[in-house]
C-alpha cells in the first residue's frame, strides 16, 4: 500500500531491503535475463558463460530442448524444431494464411487444425501454441535468474517491441504467466534501450531508437530529461526483421540455383535459411562471400553473394523501416536536426548497408558503440529493480504512447478511431453508443486496432456483447463504453448504461487470443507448478499481502490519521482492520481473506484518495512560475 | 474528497491559467513533475486498489495534458468551461465566403501532382493556413475574454476546418516523401 504510505519524494519508508528482479528480452532470435546486483545492471550468462539464449525450443517426445542445442539440431529435426515463434505471438491461425503467405511458405513448421482461434504448431510433444513455446523459453530464463541470484524472484519485467497491438502483448503476459513469472511491467524494447543508453551516457534531450531485430521493426522517438524517459511517439512493423533479409537471401539462392522452394523438403529449407544467415552476417565483414548448398546427392550450387547483391536484396525492407521512421518524426513534431543521437538496437543494425542508410535519413552517424544485442535486456533489469523499490534515488520514469490506434466497427464496415496512435499512456476515453431499434436490449461492440479506415484492414482485438440494459425506444437508450489502456499497453472494456446505471454485462471474446479456460489448461499440463500445493500457496500468497496491507494502514493511521480522518471514518476502518487480522491468522479459504482485504480497502479507499490528493498538492505547491521559465 | 484532482479543470491540474495562451515548455515541465507523483509505476508494490487509482489519475492527467498541448483541443475545452459543448452538435451554419475558400483549398490540395518540387508548394500551404489559425486564436482569446461565447464558437468551426486540411496537407507530404525516400 505505497500511497498509505507516503513520503518526501526520494526517500525510502523503510531501511533497505534488497529485492530481486529481473529484465526479459524476448527476442525472435536471440533472449535475454539481466538484473541489477550491487547497483551494476548486467546480462546473466549460462553455467558455460553464455549470455544470449538462442529462442529455439525443440520438442521431443520426452524433453523440452531450448537454446544453442536445439538450434543445433534444427536442420535434422525441423519439424519439432521451433524458432522465431515471436513472429507468431498474438497472430490467428487464418493471419498466417493472409499475412504471412511468403514467410509460411519458408516456415518449416506444420500448423495444427483445432478449434482455438490461435494457431498451434503440430510436434510429437503434441501440438503447441505460440504462447507455450514462448513460455518455454521463459522458464529457462527465469531458472537462470534464479540460480544467478541465489533467491526468490520477485518478479520480471519483459520486453515488447513497441510496435506490438494488444493481442501480441497480452500474448507475452500469457507466456509469462504460463511460466511462472510475475510479471511487473511489459516495457517496450526501445524504451528499455534508452533506459539503458541514457543511463550510461547522462545525455539529455531528443533521441531517436532504431531497433532492428530478427523479427521486428521498431522506431521511437524519446525526450530524455532528468531520469524522466518520454516517448513523443513511437513507429515500426512487427513483422519487420533480420528474418526477413535471410528470407530475400534464400529466395535469391533458390532463384539462382533454380530451385523451387515448394519442392524443397524442410530439413533443406533450413539449411537454405541457415546458409542465408551465415552469409549475411560475414558481409558485414567481407565484401563477398561463397555460398555452398548440398540439395541432394547429385546437386549442389556455389555462388558468390557480393554486398553490393546484398544490399539490392534488402534496400526495400530498409526503406520500409525509413518510412517509419518519418513517421514517427512526423507524429512526435519533431525535425530531424533536432535529434542529438540515434541510437541502434537489435542485431540487424550490425548489418553496415542499415547503418549506412539510417545515417543518411536522419543525416547524421548513428551510435553503434552500444551492445545492439545486450542494451534492452539491460534496460529491463534496471526497472524491473526501480520497480521493486531497490531504486534508492526514486528518479526514473517511463512514460510511454499507445503504439496502434484503438477504435471501433461502424456502419458500413468503418473504423472508429477512439484513441489515436501515440496518445501518452494509461488513457481512458469514453465513447456513447445508443440502440437503433425499439426495446433493444443488446448490442454488440467489435474493437479493432490500426490506423486503417476499413475494419477489415484492421487487426480485430475483441468482440463484445453488452446485455442487460433495460428496454427503451430507439435511440433513448445512452449506453457509455469506457476503453481503458494501463501503462503495459494492454486494453480493457467496461460498459455502463446512463439512463437506468445499469451496468451491461461485457462478453469478451479475444479475437486472436487464447481464452482464460484454454491458459488454464496450458496451466495444468505445464510443470510450474508441479509438486506444490497451488491452494496452499496461493493461500499464503495472500497471507503475505495481508501483513502488507495491515502494516501500511498501521502506519499511515500512525502518521496522519488525526488530522485527516473523521472519529466515525476512524473507527470504520479500524473495524474492517481487526477482521482482517482475524482472518489473516484464521482464514483457512483464499477467498475469506481475499474477502476481508477488499473490505479494509473499501473502508479506507476514500482516505487513501485523500492521502495521494495531499501528497500531489504538497508536490504542486510552494512551486513558482518563474521556477519553471528557467 | 475536497480539492480532488478529479473536480480540477484541466488547466487548475496543471496549475495554469485559462488562456489561450499556454507556454507548451511549462506545461509539459508541470506534467513530467504531476507524472513522477502519480504514474502507476511509482504504485508497483501497491494494493490492486491503489494501482487502479493511481492508473485513473494518471489517465486523467494524460488526457489533461493532450487536451491543453493541442491548440485546437485547447480551445474547445475552454468553451466547454463556460458551458459550451461542441461534440455532438447538429446546428453548424457557417460563414459561406470562408466554406467556398475551403472548398477551394481541399481541391487544391487533392490535386497537387506527387512530384518531388510539389513539397514547396504543399509546405507554403501549410504556413499559409498556420498563420490564419494563429490570427483565429488570438480572436478567440478576445471573444473568450468578453464572453462572446457565439463569435468564439465560430472561430472554433473554422480552425476545425484549418485543421482538417493541414492533416490533408501532412498526409499529402508523407506520400510523395515516402516515394522519394
Amino acid at each position: 500500500m505505497a500511497l498509505l504510505q507516503i513520503s518526501e519524494p526520494g526517500q525510502s519508508t523503510k531501511p533497505h531491503e534488497h529485492k530481486f528482479a529481473i529484465g526479459i528480452d524476448l527476442g525472435t532470435t536471440n533472449s535475454l535475463v539481466a538484473s541489477v546486483r550491487s547497483g551494476q545492471p548486467d546480462t546473466l550468462p549460462n553455467s558455460s558463460g553464455e549470455h544470449l539464449l538462442p529462442s529455439v525450443v525443440q520438442y521431443t517426445p520426452d524433453a523440452i530442448v531450448v537454446g544453442a542445442v536445439a538450434k543445433k539440431n534444427q536442420i535434422e529435426d525441423p519439424h519439432n524444431t521451433i524458432s522465431s515463434i515471436k513472429r507468431l505471438m498474438g497472430r490467428g491461425a487464418d493471419d498466417l494464411i493472409s499475412q504471412f503467405e511468403s514467410l509460411s511458405e519458408v516456415l518449416p513448421f506444420e500448423f495444427a487444425v483445432t478449434d482455438s482461434a490461435v494457431a498451434k504448431i503440430k510436434t510429437v510433444a503434441g501440438d503447441k501454441a505460440a504462447v507455450e513455446v514462448s513460455a518455454d523459453i521463459l522458464k529457462v530464463l527465469k531458472l537462470r535468474g534464479e540460480q544467478s541470484l541465489g533467491d526468490k524472484l520477485e518478479g520480471a519485467v519483459i520486453t515488447v517491441p513497441a510496435y506490438f497491438d494488444d493481442a501480441q502483448r497480452q500474448a507475452t503476459k500469457d507466456a509469462a504467466t504460463l511460466a511462472g513469472l510475475n510479471v511487473l511491467r511489459l516495457l517496450n524494447e526501445p524504451t528499455a534501450a534508452a533506459v539503458a543508453y541514457g543511463l550510461d551516457t547522462g545525455a539529455e534531450g531528443i533521441v531517436a531508437v532504431y531497433d532492428l531485430g530478427g523479427g521486428t521493426f521498431d522506431i521511437s522517438i524519446m525526450q530524455l530529461k532528468k531520469g524522466v524517459f518520454e516517448v513523443l511517439s513511437t513507429g515500426g512493423d512487427s513483422a519487420l526483421g533480420g528474418d526477413d533479409f535471410d528470407h530475400a537471401i534464400a529466395e535469391w539462392i533458390l532463384k539462382q540455383a533454380n530451385i523451387n522452394s515448394r519442392n524443397l523438403t524442410a530439413s533443406l529449407l533450413r539449411l537454405v535459411l541457415s546458409e542465408a544467415c551465415k552469409a549475411k552476417e560475414a558481409l558485414s565483414k567481407l565484401e563477398q562471400v561463397e555460398i555452398n548448398i548440398q540439395f541432394a546427392n547429385d546437386n549442389s550450387w556455389t555462388g558468390l553473394l557480393s554486398r553490393d547483391e546484398l544490399s539490392s536484396l534488402i534496400d526495400p525492407l530498409i526503406k520500409k523501416s525509413l518510412m517509419s521512421c518519418r513517421r514517427a518524426l512526423r507524429d512526435a513534431g519533431v525535425e530531424k536536426n533536432q535529434i542529438l543521437d540515434v541510437v541502434m538496437v537489435g542485431g540487424s543494425t550490425r548489418a553496415l548497408r542499415v547503418r549506412e542508410q539510417v545515417g543518411q535519413f536522419f543525416e547524421t552517424d548513428p551510435r553503434v558503440d552500444i551492445d545492439p544485442d545486450r542494451v534492452v535486456a539491460i534496460g529491463a533489469a534496471i526497472q524491473a529493480n526501480a520497480l521493486v523499490g531497490n531504486d534508492s534515488d526514486g528518479n526514473l520514469l517511463l512514460m510511454d504512447v499507445l503504439p496502434l490506434s484503438l477504435g471501433i466497427e461502424t456502419m458500413g464496415g468503418l473504423a472508429e478511431k477512439i484513441i489515436s496512435r501515440n496518445t501518452p499512456i494509461p488513457v481512458s476515453r469514453a465513447q456513447e453508443f445508443t440502440t437503433y431499434k425499439d426495446g433493444q436490449t443488446a448490442m454488440a461492440v467489435h474493437v479493432v486496432q490500426g490506423e486503417r479506415e476499413l475494419v477489415d484492414d484492421c487487426r480485430s482485438l475483441a468482440k463484445f456483447e453488452l446485455r442487460g440494459f433495460p428496454s427503451h425506444v430507439a435511440g433513448a437508450a445512452r449506453i457509455r463504453v469506457t476503453f481503458q489502456v494501463d501503462a503495459d499497453g494492454l486494453l480493457s472494456v467496461t460498459a455502463k448504461e446512463e439512463v437506468s446505471g445499469v451496468v451491461a454485462s461485457v462478453e469478451v471474446k479475444p479475437s486472436y487470443g487464447l481464452q482464460d479456460s484454454e491458459i488454464e489448461e496450458m496451466l495444468k499440463a505445464s510443470m510450474a507448478f508441479a509438486g506444490e500445493d497451488k491452494d496452499a500457496r496461493s493461500l499464503r500468497e495472500q497471507q503475505v499481502e495481508a501483513d502488507r496491507v495491515l502494516e501500511a494502514i498501521d502506519s499511515a493511521v500512525a502518521d496522519d490519521g488525526d488530522e485527516m480522518l473523521s472519529q466515525d471514518e476512524r473507527e470504520t476502518i479500524q473495524a474492517a482492520r481487526s477482521e482482517l487480522m482475524i482472518a489473516r491468522h484464521n482464514a483457512v479459504e483464499t477467498q475469506q481473506l481475499k474477502e476481508a482485504m477488499a473490505k479494509l480497502e473499501k473502508a479506507s479507499a476514500e482516505y487513501v484518495a485523500r492521502r495521494m490528493n495531499a501528497s500531489v498538492q504538497k508536490s504542486m505547491a510552494g512551486h513558482q512560475v518563474e521556477e519553471f521559465n528557467k | 474528497m475536497s480539492n480532488s484532482i478529479f473536480k480540477q479543470n484541466y488547466f487548475e491540474i496543471f496549475s495554469q491559467p485559462v488562456s489561450t495562451e499556454l507556454d507548451i515548455d511549462l506545461l509539459k515541465e508541470k506534467n513530467r513533475e504531476l507524472q513522477q507523483q502519480v504514474h502507476p509505476d511509482r504504485f508497483a508494490n501497491s494494493s490492486d486498489a491503489e494501482k487502479r487509482q493511481a492508473m485513473q489519475i494518471t489517465s486523467l492527467v494524460n488526457e489533461a495534458f493532450e487536451t491543453l498541448k493541442n491548440s485546437l483541443t485547447r480551445l474547445q475545452y475552454m468553451l466547454t468551461l463556460k458551458g459550451v459543448d461542441m461534440n455532438g452538435e447538429t446546428d453548424t451554419a457557417m460563414d459561406g465566403v470562408f466554406l467556398m475558400e475551403q472548398m477551394e483549398l481541399r481541391e487544391e490540395i487533392a490535386n497537387v501532382d506527387s512530384q518531388k518540387n510539389s513539397l514547396d508548394v504543399l509546405d507554403e500551404m501549410a504556413l499559409e493556413l498556420k498563420a490564419r489559425s494563429v490570427n483565429l486564436v488570438s480572436d478567440f482569446e478576445s471573444a473568450f475574454n468578453d464572453d462572446a461565447l457565439d463569435k468564439g464558437r465560430d472561430i472554433v468551426r473554422k480552425l476545425q476546418f484549418i485543421n482538417k486540411a493541414q492533416i490533408e496537407i501532412n498526409d499529402k507530404i508523407e506520400q510523395i516523401e515516402d516515394e522519394f525516400i
